[in-house]
């Protein structure tokens, strides 16, 4: 997803500091572009977070490690704070008037809360996607795709080949190969999802959010979004929220267990679906209480 | 239709190939211990106590992998009567390998210079090939979702019954000699050891049978209680 307020950005995926900032060189972007094809996602690593909406304490003393290269899924009741933990992660909680965030949250090693931290770097390279497709309604199927490339300023880029590449990694390249001049609206619903997730995978983020991607999607294009996650986790570190227990089972390595703003447990998904160790967990994933 | 859930599907065959191949264990464990006892063999015989952990490991492995895809793909019609399936049929691996450890066990008891009858050791060789090709079979008929091969096997399940029936009447008779008479004993013991093999193997049958139509129906055998020689 884009961050409305984006502004031109390039980052080099080395892994020094200079890619929170903002300078951006031709060399730097050929070098991602070269790269790009074997990136490998990045761990995240979550310490004692806090997120308040104004007084309200919404997340409390949130600390987790969603391990590269795997999905993990937040499970738990609504309002136990899994939206809220996500959109910390790439600093959209911030966005929401009286909210903001106190703790670390790490990719790499580095602190996106760090003073300097470029916001929009910090969403480029953690991308997102919602519950409801959103495609821009006025673009076409191509234009959905290449907006997060040429709102992130990405110069020197063959922007038809990453276009179309973003297409075919999701899945969606046959289906509108022939129609990539129409509007995104046009598509039906598990179609813009996984548009939107082209829009996403397209400026080759490292950590993909995904906060109920298919809870407006209807079981058959809801398995094309699990499916995908399962190949894109080759690529991307996968966060997934979800409020669909069967879901976390399919799709998560590990799922993460959360209930009035705290982790109650996180471990492996058959661990937790089959013997978790808290009391509360068993009683939700059970179905005795949610 | 392009094949959705992909990885799923392929943990579903992925667990079915190693439960078959649990299977193949048994063929394995089978074959030693009838040697061991045909040869009198007891390092044989001692490999194939050693060697049911791995049939255990297995059972364990199957079992593991049974319920996390329970857990967590909620599986439905055809693939859950397989998974039901398959905890059943890695249970009859396990007893089977137990059952070629007691053969395995009564080796030693024997003893080296045993007296031996000849029929009965025929007989017991008979068995075990008959045990051997009914466990190949029902391997087969599963993975082929056969119900015509699974159903055979009733039919040639009889035939280890008949031989198991014909070793006890003929240690029965076997004369006064005390160690000929000991090792008739033993032989009994054998006999049963396959016998229950056999039966593990209609039960995978009715598994089969099971899975590809979704009845369960007890196809195994309509021997007399009185007639059969089947301790509880």
């Amino acid at each position: 997803m884009i961050p409305p307020e984006t502004t031109s950005k390039e980052t080099t995926t080395d892994m020094s500091t200079e890619r929170w900032q903002s300078d951006r060189t031709e060399a730097a972007a050929e070098a991602k572009e070269s790269s790009a094809q074997d990136a490998k996602g990045h761990g995240v690593n979550i310490e004692a977070l806090n997120a308040y909406y104004g007084d309200q304490l919404a997340v409390k003393n949130f600390s987790i490690a969603f391990p590269a290269n795997e999905v993990t899924a937040l499970i738990g009741p609504s309002g136990s704070g899994k939206s809220t933990v996500v959109r910390c992660i790439n600093r959209m909680h911030e966005e929401i008037p009286g909210a903001r965030a106190e703790g670390s949250v790490a990719l790499d090693g580095m602190n996106v809360y760090e003073d300097g931290v470029d916001v929009t770097s910090v969403r480029r390279l953690i991308g997102m996607v919602f519950q409801k497709p959103n495609p821009f309604p006025t673009m076409s199927v191509f234009d959905n795709v290449a907006a997060g490339l040429r709102l992130t300023g990405a110069r020197g880029i063959n922007l038809r080949e990453r276009v179309h590449r973003a297409l075919r990694a999701v899945g969606l390249w046959d289906e509108v190969k022939n129609r990539l001049d129409k509007p995104g609206t046009g598509l039906s619903g598990g179609q813009q999802q996984r548009l939107c997730i082209a829009r996403t995978v397209a400026v080759e983020p490292e950590v993909i959010l995904m906060d109920e991607p298919c809870s407006a999607l209807d079981p058959v294009a809801t398995l094309k979004i699990e499916e995908l996650i399962d190949e894109l986790k080759d690529r991307y570190t996968i966060v997934i929220v979800t409020h669909n227990m069967q879901q976390a089972g399919r799709v998560a390595d590990s799922t993460a267990f959360m209930l009035e703003g705290e982790l109650i447990e996180h471990g492996p998904t058959t661990k937790i679906f089959t013997n978790p160790n808290d009391e509360r967990t068993e009683r939700y994933v059970t179905g005795k209480f949610g | 239709m392009q094949e959705v859930r992909h990885s799923y599907r392929e943990a579903l065959r992925d667990l079915e190939k190693q439960a078959l191949g649990g299977l193949d264990l048994v063929t394995q464990a089978l074959d030693r211990a009838l040697e061991s006892v045909s040869y009198q063999d007891v390092e044989l015989a001692g490999m194939v106590v050693a060697d049911d952990d791995r049939i255990d490991g297995r059972y364990l492995e199957v079992h593991q992998g049974v319920l996390s895809l329970l857990a967590r793909q909620a599986p439905v019609a055809s693939d859950l009567r397989i998974l039901a399936a398959l905890l059943h049929i890695i249970r009859c691996v396990e007893r089977m390998g137990d059952q070629c450890v007691n053969i395995a066990k009564l080796v030693p008891l024997s003893g080296y210079e045993s007296p031996k009858d000849k029929d009965i050791l025929d007989s017991i060789e008979r068995m075990g090939r008959h045990a051997r090709s009914q466990v190949t079979q029902a391997r087969d008929a599963f993975s082929s979702r056969n119900v015509e091969l699974a159903q055979d096997l009733v039919r040639q399940d009889a035939e280890i019954n008949r031989l198991n029936r014909a070793i006890f009447k003929r240690a029965v008779e076997i004369g006064d000699d005390v160690d000929t008479r000991e090792w008739a004993m033993f032989m009994i013991l054998v006999a049963r050891a396959l016998e229950r093999v056999g039966d593990n193997t209609v039960d995978i049958a009715e598994q089969v049978v099971f899975v590809v139509t979704g009845l369960f129906r007890e196809v195994s055998d309509s021997t007399p209680a009185a007639d059969a020689v089947r301790p509880a």
